[in-house]
């Protein structure tokens, strides 16, 4: 069977990089690309991939759904078919782990569904020791203000760590700034604000 | 006004997108509304038009900030899957510009004094671009939005071809005005701030301001799925009304300092927002918030998105009934019932 080229987009050099591994032993040939830079457009353009997997929070995704609107050519979002419970379940379980993903037209459903299954299961298992990663990786100081800043935006916003977690990292993206760094401004900003509004 | 006392739910999450019209949902959660309406909501944010169309879709989120056509598209299942969505208010109108990057600009500038003259601005940016000897660039940001629409009605009105003329590119939000200010692109068309930013930060310049183009025109709205709607009709309602009531806060010209600082609180709109403050752009783009023809989600103003999507080739259905999918998804009937006092 043919090869499929396969354009990964993702910040998490750890997960892209074992996804990658993965999808390179099913026999595909895998290109890896970091989100949020300028060129997409012509990346897309010129590699031809026939599906893109991409982290579902990555702001270039409406890039996709722009170049998909334009010309037949580039991928298309996933569809899944409601009557069809398998598709179902593979969407559901895709958007909970964080993958999104674009195929372009005439693929088979199976060789599709093998390659979501394979970034699902490692977009999962890396949720699941991202916080050993991180320890490991962050000085215990920068830990430190991350954790405050999270409680504070737990208490301020009302939700909970997960989504405190997610909150600093889409500023970080946002602003090109490392999480420490967002987390002191954040922290910053809540103190001065403490006080002067109130609900 | 009290507040139903049987909410289906009361712990929801709804998404957003860091632009001024977030405003609304970002009031209600501020200053108590969603609470004197007996709601508890967090706001997430989102970093693309697509992940509020999917976690909606998917139930992740209860609701979110969308761009007018999102649950058009989204019933139809153009570009994704087909979920049936519904909308019974309006978050915003206008609020949409083109801008040029500096180069284009100041070359527009030497051949336009009236911009108010929409026929000489257009006739004589065509003739500019036909002569600089390559494409100039233009971004938007999603295709199921006013910023597109309007970018190529205006463009099609001064006989540009988007095709052939142009060179139509998608970039998020955040890095519009990075691109800009780099000259990788040439202009924009995208909603605020990131018009006045440019201004702001000398940039560029205003084109035309969507306003001009089209006159008044709805441009953010509150979604939800229909089935979300079936099952929380008491949720919903309160939603809509503490919502409505965040509106009516924003248009009262005393707290536009206090919207600010709301607005620049994380994870809104970070530090754009004090950017922004006290910044009125030369020519208004007449961003409004509150009022029965800012809130109401018209089956006419369905209707015609719906056109514009044929229009751009987007539903190629030509047998589809416009009328009625705008009025299955903007539920005019709803927001009269829920915000007319």
């Amino acid at each position: 069977m043919k090869h499929l080229n396969v354009l990964i987009i993702d910040e998490e050099a750890d997960r892209v990089q074992a996804l990658k591994d993965a999808l390179h032993q099913l026999g595909h040939h895998v290109v890896c690309h970091l989100s949020d830079t300028s060129d997409l457009n012509h990346h897309v353009e010129s590699f031809h991939p026939d599906i893109v997997i991409i982290d579902m929070d990555s702001p270039d995704r409406d890039t996709l759904e722009s170049m998909a609107t334009m010309s037949q050519n580039n991928p298309r979002p996933i569809v899944f078919f409601a009557e069809q419970q398998n598709d179902r379940r593979t969407m559901a379980a895709a958007i909970n782990a964080g993958v999104s993903a674009y195929i372009a037209d005439g693929l088979q459903a199976d060789r599709v569904k093998a390659i979501m299954d394979t970034a699902i299961a490692h977009f999962d298992a890396h949720s699941l020791i991202r916080t050993e990663l991180e320890e490991a990786r962050t000085q215990l100081a920068d830990r430190k203000v991350i954790e405050k800043a999270k409680g504070m935006l737990m208490k301020h916003q009302g939700c909970d760590e997960n989504q405190a977690y997610q909150t600093l990292r889409k500023i970080a993206m946002d602003r090109g700034q490392k999480l420490p760094d967002v987390a002191a401004s954040v922290i910053e900003v809540l103190n001065a604000t403490n006080g002067l509004l109130k609900k | 006004m009290t507040a139903p006392t049987e909410l289906e739910k009361t712990k929801l999450t709804l998404g957003f997108v860091a632009l001024l019209d977030c405003a609304p949902l970002v009031v209600a959660r501020e200053k108590g509304f969603f609470n004197k309406y007996g709601l508890s909501v967090v706001l997430s944010k989102e970093s693309s038009w697509a992940t509020i169309r999917d976690k909606v879709s998917f139930g992740i989120l209860d609701g979110a900030q969308m761009l007018a056509p999102m649950p058009l598209a989204a019933t139809l299942g153009l570009n994704g899957n087909k979920t049936p969505m519904v909308t019974a208010l309006a978050l915003s109108q206008n609020g949409t510009a083109i801008t040029l990057g500096k180069e284009l600009f100041l070359a527009l500038s030497q051949h336009v004094t009236d911009w108010d003259n929409d026929e000489t601005v257009g006739s004589q940016f065509k003739a500019l671009i036909k002569s600089m000897g390559r494409k100039p660039v233009i971004a938007t940001v999603y295709p199921y939005s006013n910023h597109h629409y309007q970018l190529r009605y205006w463009l099609k009105k001064h006989n540009i071809s988007f095709a052939d003329d142009v060179e139509l590119v998608a970039i998020p939000p955040t890095k519009m005005l990075e691109n800009l200010s780099n000259g990788l692109i040439d202009g924009y068309c995208v909603g605020e701030p990131w018009n006045s930013l440019a201004l702001i930060n000398q940039s560029g310049g205003l084109l035309t301001t969507g306003y001009r183009i089209w006159g008044t025109q709805i441009e953010k709205v509150l979604g939800v799925t229909a089935q979300w709607a079936d099952e929380n009709p008491l949720t919903h309602q309160a939603l809509v009304r503490a919502i409505y009531e965040a509106c009516e806060w924003l248009s009262q010209s005393e707290n536009k300092d206090e919207l600010i600082e709301l607005l620049s609180l994380p994870p809104y709109l970070d530090r754009s927002a004090n950017l922004i403050k006290g910044f009125t752009p030369p020519y208004s783009m007449e961003q409004r918030f509150f009022g029965n023809e800012v809130n109401l989600p018209g089956q006419q103003q369905g209707q015609f998105l719906l056109e514009q999507m044929q229009a751009c080739g987007q539903l190629s259905d030509e047998q589809i009934d416009l009328f009625s999918i705008s009025k299955q998804v903007f539920r005019e009937d709803l927001y009269r019932e829920w915000c007319t006092n």
